[in-house]
């Protein structure tokens, strides 16, 4: 047996005479990438992904088909490598037309697999929907409540119709299996002996605790409150979500393992150093409690109080002294929060002074209309300038009318004042809902942001304190919705465990391929009207903070479910095109030019071809020729329109397809799929 | 005397057939031989009579003749006085374009009868196949071929000696010789002039290859769309079996060899050698990895060797003149001559064989006479869609395989397309991608869909929607498809963008940030006006235009309509007055 010797990456290696460089190279451990290649077959050197630059070889070389020769000196990961593999991905997902997931899931911030859940209840899998929502969310219940679901607005059956309604769905998978006798708690991980402390039993906290603890590590939550769950306590009222469900939802990572600690407050009762020391990591994720002030004059009058400040009396189990007359100054979701539970409270007016319209509010749709219909007072294009009183007691609030100008940074229109057109308010209350900052007390050892915010590492998640990681609305940004709350902390985890072994590393959004759909390619679909969620009678609704909307029916529920149009790709999980093109930091969309009609056809037996999702690798060609050795399939056309088709369309030829499937198990993604006979379903 | 007519594809489409029958029926009963010839190389002067005397020597050419004076020609002919027919001699100035050549691949071509193996004969013909079955062994063939310095006239420009050499020493006793007369490249036809004037000789050479190699079966792989080829080449294999020149013991030595033609359905990517063994095999004209190469598994997975036509065109000439005699002419590294298709916006077109050493200039402007309309030359192109567009600045380029090379361009096949002030070098490249990307076999991604977003990126430049960083995103992917691409025809499609863009970048930055075109063709970026102050009225232009987008009233100034036009330039072409401006 001859043998040669190849250095690859300056690895030097002995070889067979007659080995190709990627065989060598697998052999010894070492990377180079590959799509279109496949034991089975012979070497076809289609994609270009697996080149490789040899010294003294003025072309970068095919490893896939090269044959090794003694001597050689390769290098798989030049930059003339890395470019040549990345344009190469970059012209195939170019012509790639499919989407990878759903524009639901895509959207979603946490990318949270809707589609895969719904269509688990659509089967009556409510349990295999959980654990497809938990993968992603710790605390579903709540989120299926209280999320402004922009996985909702995404929906592809906006196009047709309605969106599904995923949200409610997913508190109906989750409620529903906390109602079974076994409900699912997450599988952990044997023990690291690695500690972590997280401060803040809010969204964030938890959310970082519960994937934390997943991967085996000791968790300590400390929190100030006396109670867990931070704004979604404390801020979020219970008629929107119950408190006992969010109990329900932390008793799962106390199953789980997770410790809370509650009243200890970081700066008082413990400092951050000591904690660096006890930990081997500690994460802050203390939320955003503090009311921006209203800016006017007279805020120091009774009566004026901040939204957060406002609904956290009310998660305290108390009920403030509001009056009648209550006018809430603002147009976000705290804004809709207050005024709500001000009815609640029994106030008999109850205002919302808002400076754009109602176009321009930050605050969820549905929440507005409901407070409508719940009869709080809207007054659009106001702003007040003065709060005055009697004896220190509030009892007007001056408002001045403003007009829409041109739109600012944000995009909204800006409002602005018009001179002498003032009106006086009797108010009881004011409570300003002007968003909301962390108090820092505690943390001034870390850098802030210009904003006021900790500042933590986009990517790394960290602070400037080693070890010391920030997440959610006290850092960058500020204050943020649950479910993009939820995604970063969940995105910092594997950063938090990368330190917690001594590495680093930095979390990167993935690329999915996404395909353009317009309402004419839906039109063929049958409109199927959204299923309404029940609701507590109105009247009754308002008097008290008993939850309003109610858990969909199990038939409900799976009819919903069934609306789902499934734009996402059924081989996501298994496709190795997307992994390849995930592996380089590829933009596709600097070659974005014409791309194969995405249409699907089924001229095999139980093969169905996209011939959008088909990047012509050849590889069903191949396989078909040479190891099934039926030779049904070809290329036809020349040029950017070559597609793959039974070879001459010869009925005789097509009908040697049976049901071998080598073609659909090699196939690198999403182009063929297996369509199982009716009788054997 | 005899009267021979130029019948190559190019003179019977000028109309020469039509001059033979009327020269025929004019000659009736005459003591006149009426003959034909294949291509004489002068494109531009088609359809050619030739004049011989008694003695066989040329006594007249007669060029662009027409049948209706084919009465006039046989009567000065039979007279023995040409003065009347002076007129249609070529002229003097014109004679420089033969003159100033040197032939040896086309050294029969426009003087022997391509049907007749005798023409051949007695024009040195089968004397080197004759020396080498009767002496030479293969090796000392090999040799020969060596010493002349013959490299692979394809394009590649590999030496021949070498495949032959390598093909002769690969293991296994069945061995095959291909001709690659597949000529694709838009605006070459070397190779079918000499298939259709001189198929001999490519049959000698071959049968010069194939003992060399050691092999008993040949193929021409030839295009389809070369009818009139096909027709002689099987007509010269039929006639050379019958004489024994080819066949089983060739002229009565132990030496067999027979030629198969194999008409190729015209994908442009099969005339790369692997693609080409694959549709010789009936698959599916795509190219294969290299290596192994074919000298090592070809054609059925046995040892081939694949040279081009003009290759084997020179072998008998080397073997019978020998090798020195060839390595005399040329350069250093670039021997012998090389045939050139040239064509465009040039005033003497056709097929031109030079030295290698020769410059640009002196093809284009002693050979050739410059620039047709007394416009400026503007660029060359050479090596169609592999090759690169040459400007001005590099005309004393010379022609050898480094040199031009050295500019981006390549030697190439031999087309060589000359470019005027009126050619836009943007829409240039876009035509050349517009070809390659559809030419593409669909097989590897760079090439695939690398040409067809490079064609996408210069329509849009052309179309007026370039956007800033266009031309190093071209830049970028060129160099990507040339790094990625599986074989020669990815490999080199960038070269007619990278040359454009190097030679001539102001015209793209004029396109993308202007919205011009310098050269005035890009029809999205040129907008045709009137000048009322020129304009008679004379209607000329609004009768000629075929979107009826000029209205006015005679004999006052017309008008354009500018969201009709459709920018075809036909008023521009038709008006007398200068009145129509273009900008």
């Amino acid at each position: 047996m001859d043998s040669i010797k190849i250095t690859i990456d300056d690895n030097e290696l002995t070889a067979r005479k007659g080995q190709t460089i990627l065989e060598i190279a697998r052999r010894n451990g070492i990377n180079i990438p590959t799509l279109c290649h496949d034991e089975r077959v012979k070497p076809y050197g289609a994609c270009g992904i697996c080149v490789v630059e040899a010294k003294g070889s003025a072309k970068l070389l095919r490893a896939c088909s090269t044959k090794a020769s003694d001597g050689m000196v390769i290098h798989t990961d030049t930059d003339r490598v890395k470019q040549a593999r990345k344009v190469a991905m970059e012209l195939i997902m170019s012509d790639h037309v499919g989407d990878c997931r759903g524009p639901c899931t895509i959207n979603c911030p946490a990318h949270t697999d809707c589609q895969s859940y719904v269509h688990e209840i659509a089967q009556g899998n409510f349990q295999e929907a959980v654990k497809i929502i938990r993968d992603r969310i710790p605390l579903p219940s709540c989120v299926g409540r209280i999320c402004p679901h922009p996985c909702e607005d995404a929906c592809r059956r906006n196009l047709v119709d309605e969106p599904v309604s995923i949200c409610a769905l997913k508190r109906f998978a989750s409620d529903t299996d906390y109602d079974s006798e076994h409900s699912y708690v997450p599988p952990v991980a044997p023990d690291t002996g690695k500690k972590v402390c997280v401060i803040g039993a809010g969204v964030s906290g938890i959310t970082v605790a519960y994937f934390l603890r997943q991967n085996g590590h000791k968790i300590d939550v400390l929190d100030a409150m006396p109670k867990n769950g931070g704004m979604f306590r404390y801020g979020i009222p219970n008629y929107r979500l119950p408190k006992d469900v969010l109990e329900q939802e932390i008793n799962v990572l106390r199953y789980m393992g997770v410790s809370f600690h509650n009243n200890v407050c970081v700066g008082k009762d413990v400092t951050l150093d000591e904690l660096r020391k006890k930990y081997d990591a500690v994460v802050v994720a203390i939320g955003a409690w503090k009311d921006q002030p209203l800016r006017c004059k007279g805020t120091d009058l009774d009566g004026v109080i901040g939204g957060c400040e406002f609904l956290e009396q009310i998660g305290l189990g108390k009920r403030p002294e509001i009056g009648k007359n209550v006018a809430i100054v603002g147009g976000g979701n705290t804004a809709m929060d207050a005024c709500r539970s001000a009815v609640r409270l029994g106030a008999e007016n109850v205002y919302i002074i808002y400076r754009r319209t109602r176009e321009e509010m930050p605050a969820e749709d549905d929440e507005i209309t409901e407070a409508m219909e719940e009869g709080v007072q809207f007054k659009f294009l106001y702003n007040p300038v003065e709060l005055s009183g009697e004896n220190g007691k509030l009892t007007t609030m001056k408002v001045q009318k403003m007009r829409l100008g041109e739109p600012d940074e944000s995009g909204r229109r800006r409002p602005i004042p018009l001179e002498n057109e003032y009106t006086d308010i009797q108010v009881d209350t004011v409570i300003g809902a002007l968003g909301h900052t962390l108090r820092p007390e505690g943390f001034e050892q870390l850098e802030m942001t210009d904003k006021g915010t900790i500042e933590a590492g986009l990517h790394s998640f960290r602070t400037s304190l080693d070890g010391v990681f920030a997440v959610g609305e006290a850092t960058n940004k500020g204050a943020t919705i649950a479910i993009d709350a939820i995604a970063q902390a969940g995105q910092a985890v594997d950063q938090i465990d990368a330190y917690l072994y001594g590495g680093t590393s930095f979390y990167k959004e993935p690329y999915y391929s996404e395909k353009k759909v317009s309402e004419s390619d839906l039109a063929d679909r049958p409109k199927i009207p959204r299923h309404p969620v029940q609701k507590r009678d109105r009247t009754l609704a308002k008097s008290d903070f008993q939850e309003v909307n109610y858990r969909y029916t199990k038939e409900d529920a799976m009819a919903e479910a069934k609306r789902c149009l499934e734009c996402g790709c059924f081989d996501y999980g298994h496709c190795t095109l997307i992994k390849r093109a995930n592996e380089m930091p590829i933009h596709p969309e600097r070659f974005a030019g014409s791309q194969h009609p995405s249409y699907k056809e089924q001229e095999l037996v139980c093969i169905e071809r996209d011939q959008g999702k088909c990047i012509l690798c050849g590889l069903c060609v191949r396989i078909c020729d040479e190891v099934a050795k039926k030779g049904i399939l070809g290329l036809v056309g020349r040029g950017f329109p070559t597609v793959v088709k039974p070879e001459f369309r010869d009925p005789a030829v097509i009908a040697g397809c049976k049901d071998c499937q080598l073609c659909f198990d090699a196939c690198p993604t999403g182009a063929l799929k297996l369509l199982v006979p009716e009788k054997e379903k | 005397m005899k009267l021979v007519v130029g019948e190559g594809s190019c003179g019977i489409a000028a109309g020469a057939a039509k001059v033979y029958d009327a020269l025929e029926q004019a000659i009736g009963e005459k003591d006149i031989h009426l003959g034909i010839t294949g291509c004489i190389g002068m494109c531009f002067l088609e359809p050619i009579v030739d004049v011989y005397d008694d003695n066989g020597e040329l006594g007249a050419r007669l060029v662009k003749v027409n049948p209706a004076q084919a009465g006039r020609i046989v009567d000065a002919v039979s007279s023995g006085d040409l003065s009347s027919i002076q007129k249609l001699m070529i002229k003097d100035e014109d004679k420089t374009f033969l003159d100033k050549q040197t032939r040896i691949v086309l050294r029969h071509c426009g003087k022997i009868d391509p049907t007749s193996i005798d023409d051949y004969l007695d024009d040195d013909g089968f004397q080197a196949l004759g020396a080498v079955l009767d002496h030479m062994q293969p090796e000392e063939v090999i040799d020969e071929i060596k010493t002349s310095g013959l490299s692979g006239r394809g394009g590649a420009g590999f030496p021949t000696w070498f495949k032959w050499n390598a093909a002769r020493h690969a293991p296994g006793d069945e061995k095959y010789l291909i001709c690659n007369a597949d000529e694709g490249d838009p605006g070459a036809f070397m190779d079918r002039a000499v298939l259709e004037s001189d198929p001999f000789s490519l049959i000698e050479g071959m049968i010069i290859g194939a003992y060399a190699i050691g092999c008993k079966d040949a193929f021409v792989y030839v295009r389809a769309e070369y009818p009139l080829a096909i027709k002689r080449l099987e007509n010269a294999l039929k006639i050379a079996e019958e004489r024994n020149y080819l066949g089983d013991h060739i002229l009565g030595s132990d030496f067999s060899c027979h030629i198969h033609i194999k008409a190729g359905a015209g994908a442009f990517v099969c005339g790369e050698e692997t693609a080409l063994i694959a549709s010789l095999e009936g698959e599916r004209g795509m190219p294969r990895l290299k290596p192994p190469f074919p000298a090592e598994s070809g054609y059925n997975g046995k040892p081939s060797n694949i040279n081009n036509v003009e290759t084997f065109a020179n072998v008998a000439w080397i073997i019978h003149n020998g090798g020195k005699e060839f390595a005399k002419l040329g350069t250093e590294g670039s021997k012998g001559t090389k045939v050139f298709a040239l064509s465009g916006k040039i005033r003497r077109g056709g097929l031109v064989e030079v030295t290698m050493g020769k410059t640009l200039r002196e093809v284009i402007f002693d050979i050739g006479g410059g620039i047709r309309d007394g416009k400026e030359f503007k660029a060359v192109q050479l090596g169609g869609p592999s090759g690169g567009c040459i400007p001005a600045s590099r005309l004393d380029t010379i022609i050898d395989y480094k040199a031009l090379q050295a500019t981006g361009a390549i030697m190439g096949s031999g087309g060589m397309v000359v470019m005027d002030e009126s050619t836009c070098m943007v829409n240039t490249a876009k035509f050349f991608l517009e070809f390659t990307s559809k030419e593409s076999c669909g097989k590897c991604v760079p090439c695939r869909l690398g040409t067809k977003r490079l064609l996408e990126i210069l329509t849009r430049i052309c179309a007026g929607e370039g956007k800033e960083g266009d031309v190093e995103l071209l830049e970028e992917l060129c160099n990507a498809v040339k790094d990625g691409a599986l074989c020669g025809l990815g490999q080199t499609a960038p070269n007619p963008v990278l040359t454009t863009i190097h030679y001539f970048r102001d015209e793209y930055d004029a396109h993308i940030r202007d919205k011009s075109c310098p050269a005035k063709q890009c029809a999205d970026l040129v907008t045709y006006r009137i000048d009322p102050e020129k304009c008679t009225g004379c209607t000329a232009c609004s009768l000629r235009c075929p979107v009826k987008a000029i209205h006015g009233v005679a004999k006052s100034p017309f008008e354009i309509e500018q969201s009709l036009c459709i920018k075809c330039g036909s008023c521009y072409n038709n008006c007398h007055f200068g009145a129509i401006t273009r900008e």
